[in-house]
């Protein structure tokens, strides 16, 4: 260790180490001429002497250095200064080479960080493997009686914990505000396995009703409304009008829930005790740990059973239960698509790195005339093979730092681009992993892009070659087949990635295309909650929303305005279950369903739904009227296919079990609803001044509507001019959700829109690095023939005959790349098909376009070069070499 | 080339065998001083090339056998001195018991039996 610490000292004082043995040296010379002096010499002879006896002071000085062994780093210092002097006699090769692999690496550094940090990391808890969701069909919430009966039947689990999404009104911070939360069960805490990093986190006892209420905030919640504090435990805040005391923080890197309300600030106790016998009111979010030594088989059979024997007793509350690994439910979406982008992204290296090699090896070769030289003078071929070496490890070394720094801009485009698609994690950034790989991608390409060409320009008789003048005067069959391998594979990388990219704007096209039933252009919208305000109240709430309507439509410029309880695409989307007046009940598990909707009047007109038939729901539809419902075509196709639907009435127990019948007066076309690439299902959209909850209910979720308006003037100032009415209206009422029409579109279709992005980057990139290959390899061939064109062409071979040849030979090449890419085009479609809409992964028309646009590029890559060829005069070309 | 035909007539190491004993009885001294002390025991070993006392000093530095600071000759003059460190007399040690065991060796061969 003090070795290597002297030996490092002696590297970082090299001009000192040089100053201090000069003048030991000197002085040794001196005092010994001083000698030879006292004893009578003259002086100049003194000096002679000493110096004869001393020894060559360079000699003696280098091998003090040696003695610290540094030789090999004067070396590399020494090659790599003469490889940049080298390299900047080509500053336009070396700027390409770099940009290339920069290209390469950066398209890599990018995804694989955004990979690593999805796919790779585990969960923040403990165990992660070990936790499993329990939803019906992997996706839907369980009702509280049937978590409480899982929880109490099932041996399988160490824990089962519930979690509820949760949007209090947060009051007495700023200004009131609605935040994201969730109530878990106390047993949650210990599930996930994470201490907090103040306080506490709660207990079984804070979830019973009546306890004191307590809240543990994430440590971005903390940091955002108590700016970090350190005496924050203790304080409240006002949660739904309700104080709440903050007893923990938890770790910044925790967060939860890990695939939905993925940026909950708070957490508080979820108490189930005045639920605990519902089995409808499906809102819970049930997570487990597997006990130690349980599979995840054993847990899924034990559930199967306990909700099999449910279903008996309670039909239609326990079908499709689905015991899913938490990584899996969180990644599983995002897996393929992820996958398809790092195949892509390591396409586009290698195809970098073909194109790189090949420009290397040219040069070798165009340099081996300057390399037999410097043998026949005596260099070794080590010492050629070394210089070689650094020379492309400079280039690689500068493309790959340059593409590190372009993967880290990557990143941040990457979440630009579409940060909700990916789970939040606290940051992505290149991480010390994928920092190593790139590192060691760039060293491996240096190493084996200088080695090949040095080994094959050193090879072969010296003597021989230089007679020749280093001259090929035709070019060897084996170099022919090298480089039209890297043809073959250049195209065979680039076709993959043309057709992922081609697929997926077909797929985007197809998905633009869809209908979404409403016209978003000029409509903006925004959630308005009275939650725990005097505006909540049974009797002031309906006033003070058609108040808040009347007034919005008063605003200059607004054409209409109207009010829904949950924005399609944007907003909740609840299920109901219905019956058909005059037909017998179904079976529970057969029951039609649809999606509620409570509008006010206006509503259809604001988002210019067209209406098909009937009428809107109006201001006259009260509590004391005839219940009414306008439905979607969907519902009314399904249920009355070819009958009239207005007069006719479904049933069903809206919120509070008591069954109602409401008319049918008017149908409505299809709106899309929770997917944009989904089919609308059956929705009903009832009057909001008909549903009680909406009128009298606190919870939040009945007392908040989204306000809609549609308008000619700025989108902006128009939300700013409606956030001033609510204002005035209600001092407390809370503002979320402020957004446009066509951004809610933007939103929903944002996923697809991303992916096409990036494979068309990915797409162009390998495009014009085949076009840049093709060209590169081709041209250089045609000035290896150069000599035996001029031949062909003295011998009388006409210019057209020249051009067949050049380009006939890239064309061959050209056939069997397409094919090969066309065969791994087919082949990795399947990974694709989970990505594409409307379209199949081995779309006939796509690969076809796509086949013909890379052989045009080709031909145009080899014609080019071709055609100098075929114009060269003969004598020309039989002087150059 | 020098320093192979200077090695070839006096065994390898002995200058740094020399120069830990020199050191190890004067305490403290300058290159100088150190190539006379030699020349004094052994006319032969810097007979060829008296500098090649540097390199062999760079290296006893490198091992950590010597230690050098710089001071003043009583003349006035600066100069590198050099001192023995604990590793240094360890070696010197090491070098002397191993070098008695091949003299004794080699005498036990050349003896008469």
């Amino acid at each position: 260790m003090a070795h290597l610490w002297r030996r490092l000292r002696m590297l970082f004082g090299g001009a000192r180490f040089d100053r201090e043995l000069d003048e030991e040296m000197r002085l040794h010379l001196e005092l010994r001429a001083e000698e030879a002096a006292a004893r009578g010499l003259p002086p100049d002879e003194a000096q002679a002497a000493a110096r004869r006896r001393f020894g060559n002071p360079t000699a003696l000085r280098e091998r003090s250095r040696d003695a610290w062994g540094w030789r090999w780093l004067d070396d590399l210092a020494r090659d790599l200064r003469y490889g940049l002097r080298a390299l900047r006699r080509g500053p336009g090769f070396a700027f390409v080479v770099v940009l290339t692999l920069a290209l390469g690496i950066g398209a890599n550094t990018a995804i694989l960080s955004v990979v690593d940090a999805v796919l790779l990391r585990p969960l923040p808890y403990a165990a992660p493997d070990r936790l499993v969701v329990l939803l019906h069909d992997g996706h839907n919430p369980v009702a509280p009686a049937n978590f409480l009966d899982w929880r109490a039947q099932a041996a399988s689990f160490q824990q089962m914990a519930a979690a509820e999404y949760w949007t209090p009104n947060l009051a007495g911070v700023d200004r009131p505000e609605q935040v994201d939360a969730l109530r878990l069960t106390a047993d949650m805490w210990p599930l996930l396995g994470v201490a907090p990093a103040l306080g506490r986190t709660f207990t079984a006892d804070e979830t019973r009703p009546g306890a004191p209420p307590v809240v543990v905030l994430t440590w971005q919640g903390w940091q955002r409304r108590f700016a970090g504090s350190p005496d924050v435990l203790g304080r409240s805040v006002e949660l739904d009008g309700v104080r709440h005391t903050i007893v923990g923080v938890m770790p910044r890197d925790f967060q939860f829930a890990p695939f939905w309300v993925t940026r909950a600030e708070l957490f508080a106790p979820l108490s189930l005790a005045e639920r605990a016998n519902r089995r409808k009111g499906n809102s819970l979010r049930v997570f487990a740990r597997l006990r130690d030594g349980t599979t995840l088989a054993q847990a899924r059979g034990e559930i199967a059973r306990i909700t099999a024997r449910l279903e008996q007793s309670f039909p239609g509350t326990n079908g499709g239960v689905q015991v899913v690994p938490l990584t899996d439910k969180v990644v599983g979406d995002l897996r393929p698509a992820l996958l398809v982008l790092l195949g892509a992204a390591a396409f586009v290296l290698l195809a970098c790195c073909a194109n790189i090699a090949h420009m290397l090896l040219a040069r070798a070769q165009a340099r081996r005339r300057e390399v037999l030289l410097r043998v026949a003078l005596g260099a070794t071929r080590g010492r050629i093979v070394r210089q070689f070496l650094a020379e492309s490890l400079l280039l690689t070394i500068g493309g790959g730092l340059a593409g590190i720094a372009l993967g880290g801009w990557g990143i941040d485009l990457l979440l630009a681009l579409h940060p909700s698609d990916l789970p939040p994690i606290a940051h992505i950034a290149v991480d010390h992993t994928v920092l190593g790989v790139m590192i060691g991608v760039s060293l491996a390409a240096g190493i084996g892009f200088g080695l090949v060409p040095a080994l094959h320009a050193t090879s072969g008789d010296v003597h021989g070659g230089l007679k020749d003048g280093g001259r090929a005067t035709t070019d060897g069959a084996a170099r022919g087949t090298l480089r039209g391998l890297f043809v073959v594979t250049q195209l065979a990388l680039a076709l993959p990635l043309l057709v992922g990219a081609g697929l997926m704007i077909r797929s985007f096209v197809h998905l633009m295309s869809i209908d979404p039933g409403f016209r978003s252009d000029g409509v903006v919208a925004l959630e308005v909650s009275v939650t725990a305000t005097p505006e909540a109240a049974p009797g002031r709430r309906a006033d003070f929303y058609r108040e808040l309507v009347q007034r919005t439509a008063a605003l200059p410029d607004v054409r209409a305005a109207s009010a829904i309880n949950h924005l399609p695409l944007a907003g909740d989307e609840w299920g109901l279950e219905l019956e058909v007046e005059g037909r017998p009940p179904p079976p529970p598990d057969r029951a039609e369903v649809a999606t509620f909707r409570a509008v006010l009047p206006g509503y259809f007109d604001t988002l210019r739904v067209p209406l098909l038939r009937g009428r809107d729901v109006a201001a006259a539809d009260t509590l004391d009227t005839l219940p009414v419902v306008v439905v979607n075509a969907r519902l009314a196709e399904r249920i009355w296919p070819g009958e009239d639907p207005i007069g006719k009435r479904i049933g069903g127990t809206f919120f509070d079990g008591q069954r109602r019948w409401l008319t049918v007066v008017g149908v409505v076309a299809d709106v899309r609803q929770g997917k944009w690439e989904r089919r609308p299902r059956a929705e009903i959209y009832l009057p909001v001044r008909q549903v009680r909850q909406y009128l009298e209910d606190p919870s939040s979720h009945f007392s908040y509507l989204t306000i809609v308006a549609r308008g000619d003037g700025d989108r902006g100032a128009l939300l700013t001019s409606i956030r001033g009415l609510v204002r005035e209206l209600s001092p407390n009422a809370t503002v979320s959700g402020a957004t446009t029409m066509s951004d809610v579109v933007d939103e929903a279709t944002a996923q697809p829109r991303f992916y096409v992005v990036l494979l068309a980057v990915f797409a162009a990139l390998a495009l014009v690095l085949a076009a840049v290959g093709i060209y590169g390899v081709m041209s250089y061939t045609v000035s290896r023939r150069t000599h035996e064109i001029g031949v062909r062409m003295a011998l009388g071979a006409q210019p057209r005959e020249v051009l067949r040849l050049v380009v006939g030979r890239a064309m061959v090449h050209t056939a069997i790349g397409a094919a090969v890419g066309l065969a791994a085009s087919l082949a990795l479609g399947r990974l694709m098909s989970s990505l594409l809409f409307g379209v199949s992964a081995a779309d006939p028309l796509t690969l076809g376009a796509v086949t013909v646009l890379l052989a045009l590029v080709a031909a145009l890559a080899a014609i080019i070069p071709a055609r100098r060829a075929s114009r060269i005069a003969p004598t020309e070309a039989l002087r150059t070499d | 080339m020098s320093e192979r035909s200077a090695r070839a007539e006096i065994p390898p190491g002995t200058l740094t065998l020399l120069i830990l004993r020199t050191l190890a009885r004067s305490g403290e001294q300058h290159g100088f001083e150190i190539a006379n002390a030699i020349e004094k025991l052994s006319e032969a070993v810097l007979r060829v090339e008296e500098g090649s006392l540097y390199p062999a000093l760079q290296r006893m530095l490198v091992q950590g056998w010597v230690t050098a600071r710089w001071g003043h000759t009583a003349a006035g003059r600066r100069a590198r001195y050099y001192q023995l460190t604990a590793a240094g007399k360890k070696e010197l040690a090491a070098e002397l018991s191993q070098f008695e065991r091949v003299t004794t060796a080699i005498a036990r061969v050349l003896a008469p039996a």
